[in-house]
């Protein structure tokens, strides 16, 4: 990046909130360094950068915790890195409206602690909470298991506040539960992946933390049985705010298996009041006699078991050599765990599931095939073709260069591209926000 | 509109013939009237032409022969729409959508079903109720207003408190685009890729094009639920009872306020056993798991209690909990008996702030010399102020709309919204930048933009324009399905 460029960067925020040379290898993606990484600590400093960046065609990163920076194809362009930690405030929480506006830069638990403290908290569970921030959270859509009961963040968030590529400050929504005047903007920039515009607040609704809060384990002999008892629950009067799905695999790699060999796990989560809680948790016991065993976890054990399937993807192997997204209908999941699980047998490889089984999503791991990207590349094909063929779609959320260059990180898009690339046209004119990281290009 | 000339007027009607079939066009000037309002009768505008197809093709066809000819058109569903949001403002031709109602497919399994855009949305609950399920948004409308109409307003209802609007239900469209072509948005699998399109239809207000395929969640229907009427002396104190119950942590199902105009004319008209000296009553429905109910309406009625209800009642059965409901479901029919016009008022307010709303929407109401009676969902803040008046009395109507939008500006004050349920439309283009920067506006008319280029799909709603020529009042009349007792108007 020009002097002269970064002397204006150095301007707006200040010398000691930008980095450059060998401070930047944090922000190394996809082998790329960028020309420079700022950190604003305010909103008008967001806008101020953004301004020049758009006068000056600087292609601009986001960067929240990093969590999921990497999930993407690889950037077209890479050259300014705009930091938002520094904006990490609680800047409202009102109990009585169940509702709370934080900056886009406060992490999760940080946000979470702050909302116990009064008695509620924002039912979203995504995996590294104490790293992720709201704002890539809303970016990159990343939900957890209690996803089941609470939904994902376009059932939560009722107002946002973008730094549009401009520089221009653009509200969504509001700040009320309810609210259908204008076009519902929020919508638009959940799962955007920055390249819509940079999210420096939210507004979202919240709930009242609950009384008591319980995971019950089930283990079952074969992955098919796992798959019977989901249904099982599906047709009871349980509301369980969490239904997961592991397999053998995720299940012993995790350190969550019950001794023996299981073919799998049903995790299913209960709180709210305690009569509500212990009624569903007995329920479960009776619905699921068929079990190999049942386990109920509470406090520390319950927290460290929820961690552990959340980050699965990182934590099912010791060296994880790709990991895929899968959205396939429920009643498909152990299914094409099964065709997944025998494709990555055929290339010599290991594979761990874990699956949202209730709403159909599965995060695939694959280990193995060190010498070679060969055999990774042949599966992750394969099982994107299986996907296909099931009507769902995957995303390649985690894999080396190497084999990104090899098989694409999105599924083609279809016709409704034609208006997603329109959107943003209109949005981001120059295409400087994670230029080609998107769908189809974008 | 008036610019047809009498033999394009003929080419255009033989090609709309030629797409749906002769029976299915209509364009004498008698039958367009029928089509020249929606619910709210304050606004009308004549198309040129209503056709009715039955398949996703007819539709793409039309709106592609529309295209080709510059022709404004817009899609109606039951014409329920509160805001004026299905008139062709511009003239044209309206979509009307009435014969597309099957529900093609229900998996009970993935608890999802697919359904055609003019399916009333009672009748998917209705269908799928045998086996335990139900379709959660439940505007009161709901047994005339169609799906597709419900996914262009984003309808809302008493029970969306706890489960959510009608986006909160919808997994993807089959749409129709402003140029004709047809394309997915969303499936019935979670996490579509790219933009999330489906979640910025929804709401759109039938402006980004045509929705002809609608997959939608089914929920199971509850194990229990439980309904309480608390009376107050005082409206404060109903107010303060509602965030009362919020801060216990209860969730409830709904939470309805009535006030006290409401009670009178509903005991005036159908004499529920409501407490006619009452300053405002609460209904409050929880529905979930059996146990824990109990102890959860304990609750409730406790909360009511502390913040000073002079009474509370819980349903014993179905037919007492039927008889609740009854008070506030035929409030809207009971302000017929008390007034001779009434018209709806649809603003959003954060809950802490009812005490101070609903006195300054007193105040304004009866500083222009109307009254008013809420009944609405107080729960979500949503509220629903129910002017009353005679349109016969010159200049009424007008005082009316003036006060109506002194209600919204309030809202706004207090960080609100100026529509919870019933849109923008025509009735509050103007009323936008209460709440929306230009900035704001620019980048919502920019993703129009995207959708709908060259503005012929629903032209003249939401945001400001001079082009239209809709007749604005006076002419309240009432809904026909309200007439027919069929609904409510909240
Ligand atoms: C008595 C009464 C009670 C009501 N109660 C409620 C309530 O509780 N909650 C609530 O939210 N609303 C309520 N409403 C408002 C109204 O019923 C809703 O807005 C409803 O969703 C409109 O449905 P409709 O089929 O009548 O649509 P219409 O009025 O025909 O059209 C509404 C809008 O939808 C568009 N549209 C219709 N079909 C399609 C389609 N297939 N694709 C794209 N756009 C389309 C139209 O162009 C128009 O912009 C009430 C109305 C009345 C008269």
């Amino acid at each position: 990046m020009q002097s002269a460029l970064l002397d204006q960067v150095r301007g707006i925020v200040g010398s000691e909130y930008v980095l450059t040379g060998v401070a930047l290898s944090p922000y190394v993606l996809e082998g790329r360094t960028p020309g420079a990484a700022v950190f604003p600590g305010s909103v008008e400093e967001v806008g101020a950068l953004l301004a020049l960046a758009s006068e000056e065609g600087i292609a601009v990163t986001p960067w929240g915790g990093g969590t999921k920076i990497a999930v993407g194809a690889p950037p077209k362009r890479l050259e300014l890195v705009l930091g938002l930690r520094r904006l990490n405030r609680l800047l409202e929480h009102e109990p009585g409206d169940l509702t709370a506006t934080a900056q886009g830069g406060i992490t999760l638990d940080a946000l979470e602690s702050q909302l116990a403290s009064r008695g509620q908290w924002l039912s979203l569970d995504p995996p590294f909470g104490e790293q992720a921030t709201l704002g890539g959270i809303l970016a990159t859509n990343a939900s957890g298991p209690r996803r089941h009961l609470y939904g994902t963040a376009r059932d939560l968030l009722i107002g946002v506040m973008v730094v549009a590529a401009d520089g221009s400050l653009v509200k969504g929504g509001g700040k009320v539960v309810k609210n259908v005047a204008g076009y519902d903007l929020p919508k638009l920039y959940i799962g955007s992946f920055g390249t819509l515009g940079v999210i420096v607040e939210a507004t979202l609704k919240l709930r009242p933390l609950p009384d008591d809060d319980r995971l019950v384990v089930t283990s079952f002999e074969r992955l098919k049985d796992c798959g019977q008892a989901v249904r099982l629950v599906l047709g009871s009067d349980l509301i369980p705010s969490a239904v997961d799905l592991l397999d053998g695999e995720a299940l012993r790699g995790l350190g969550l298996a019950d001794g023996g060999s299981a073919g799998g796990a049903l995790l299913l989560g209960f709180d709210g009041m305690r009569e509500q809680v212990e009624w569903q948790c007995e329920e479960a016991k009776r619905l699921l006699a068929g079990a190999v065993a049942q386990r109920v976890l509470e406090g520390g054990q319950r927290d460290s078991a929820w961690r552990l399937v959340r980050e699965v993807g990182r934590r099912a192997f010791p060296d994880p050599a790709a990991q895929l997204r899968l959205a396939v209908l429920p009643t498909q999941v152990t299914e094409v765990i099964e065709q997944a699980g025998a494709v990555a047998q055929r290339s010599g490889l290991r594979a761990a599931f874990a699956a949202h089984a209730a709403v159909g999503i599965v995060t695939a791991v694959l280990a193995g095939g060190r010498d070679s990207a060969q055999p990774v590349i042949a599966a992750l094909r394969e099982w994107r073709e299986l996907v296909r063929a099931a009507g769902g779609h995957a995303v390649l959320e985690r894999a080396p260069l190497a084999v990104k260059e090899q098989v694409a990180v999105w599924d083609p898009p279809g016709p409704a591209l034609r208006i997603m690339e329109r959107i943003k046209t209109q949005l981001d004119p120059k295409g400087i926000l994670n230029p080609g990281r998107f769908v189809g290009g974008i | 509109m008036a610019t047809l000339t009498e033999s394009r007027k003929q080419s255009l009607r033989r090609a709309l013939e030629a797409i749906v079939g002769k029976s299915a066009v209509l364009s004498d000037r008698e039958e367009l009237m029928v089509y020249e309002s929606d619910g709210l009768t304050l606004f009308r505008a004549l198309a040129d032409f209503v056709a009715f197809p039955t398949s996703t093709e007819q539709v793409s066809a039309l709106v592609k022969l529309a295209s080709q000819e510059g022709l404004p058109f817009v899609a109606r569903g039951a014409g329920t729409g509160l805001s004026g949001g299905c008139l062709p403002s511009e003239g044209g031709l309206v979509i009307a959508l009435s014969r597309m109602t099957r529900i093609l497919e229900v998996d009970y399994d993935n608890h999802l079903a697919v359904v055609e855009p003019g399916l009333v949305n009672l009748h998917l609950s209705w269908a799928v109720g045998p086996r335990g399920f139900y379709y959660a948004p439940d505007p009161s409308s709901q047994q005339a207003c169609t799906i597709g109409g419900n996914i262009a307003n984003n309808s809302g209802g008493p029970h969306t408190l706890k489960y959510g609007v009608t986006t909160n239900h919808v997994l993807g469209l089959e749409v129709v685009l402003p140029d004709g072509e047809v394309v997915w948005l969303g499936a019935k699998t979670r996490e579509p890729q790219g933009y999330d399109l489906t979640g910025i239809f929804v709401g759109s207000e039938g402006t980004f094009g045509i929705a002809t395929k609608i997959v939608v969640r089914l929920l199971r229907k509850p194990q229990a639920v439980k309904t309480v009427l608390a009376v107050f002396d005082e409206i404060n104190r109903a107010s303060e009872a509602v965030s009362a119950i919020i801060a216990r942590g209860l969730v409830p199902a709904a939470l309805e306020m009535i006030d006290q105009v409401t009670i009178q004319a509903v005991e005036d008209a159908f004499g529920c056993g409501y407490p006619r000296d009452a300053a405002a009553a609460l209904l409050i429905e929880l529905d979930g798991l059996a146990a824990g109910m109990e102890a959860q309406a304990a609750g409730v009625v406790a909360a009511c209690m502390e913040a000073g209800a002079r009474e509370v009642r819980t349903a014993k059965d179905e037919a007492e909990r039927q008889l609740l409901w009854k008070g506030r479901k035929s409030a809207f029919g009971s302000y017929g008996r008390v007034s001779p016009a009434y018209m709806v008022m649809d603003g959003v307010i954060p809950r802490t702030k009812l005490p101070y709303v609903l006195r300054r929407v007193n105040e304004i109401v009866a500083a222009h010399g109307l009254r008013v009676g809420n009944v609405f969902h107080a729960g979500d803040g949503n509220l629903h102020p129910n002017i009353l008046y005679d349109p016969r009395r010159p200049g009424e109507e007008a005082r009316v709309v003036q006060a109506g939008a002194e209600i919204l500006k309030v809202c706004a004050e207090v960080g609100g919204s100026i529509s919870g349920e019933h849109g923008i439309g025509l009735e509050k283009m103007d009323y936008m930048p209460f709440i929306f920067s230009p900035a704001d506006l620019a980048t919502m008319h920019r993703v129009k933009e995207a959708f709908n280029p060259r503005g012929l799909c629903n032209p003249g709603k939401i945001f400001p324009t001079k082009k239209s020529c809709v007749e604005v009042g006076p002419g309240y009349r009432p809904h026909p399905i309200e007439e027919k007792g069929l609904a409510q108007r909240f």
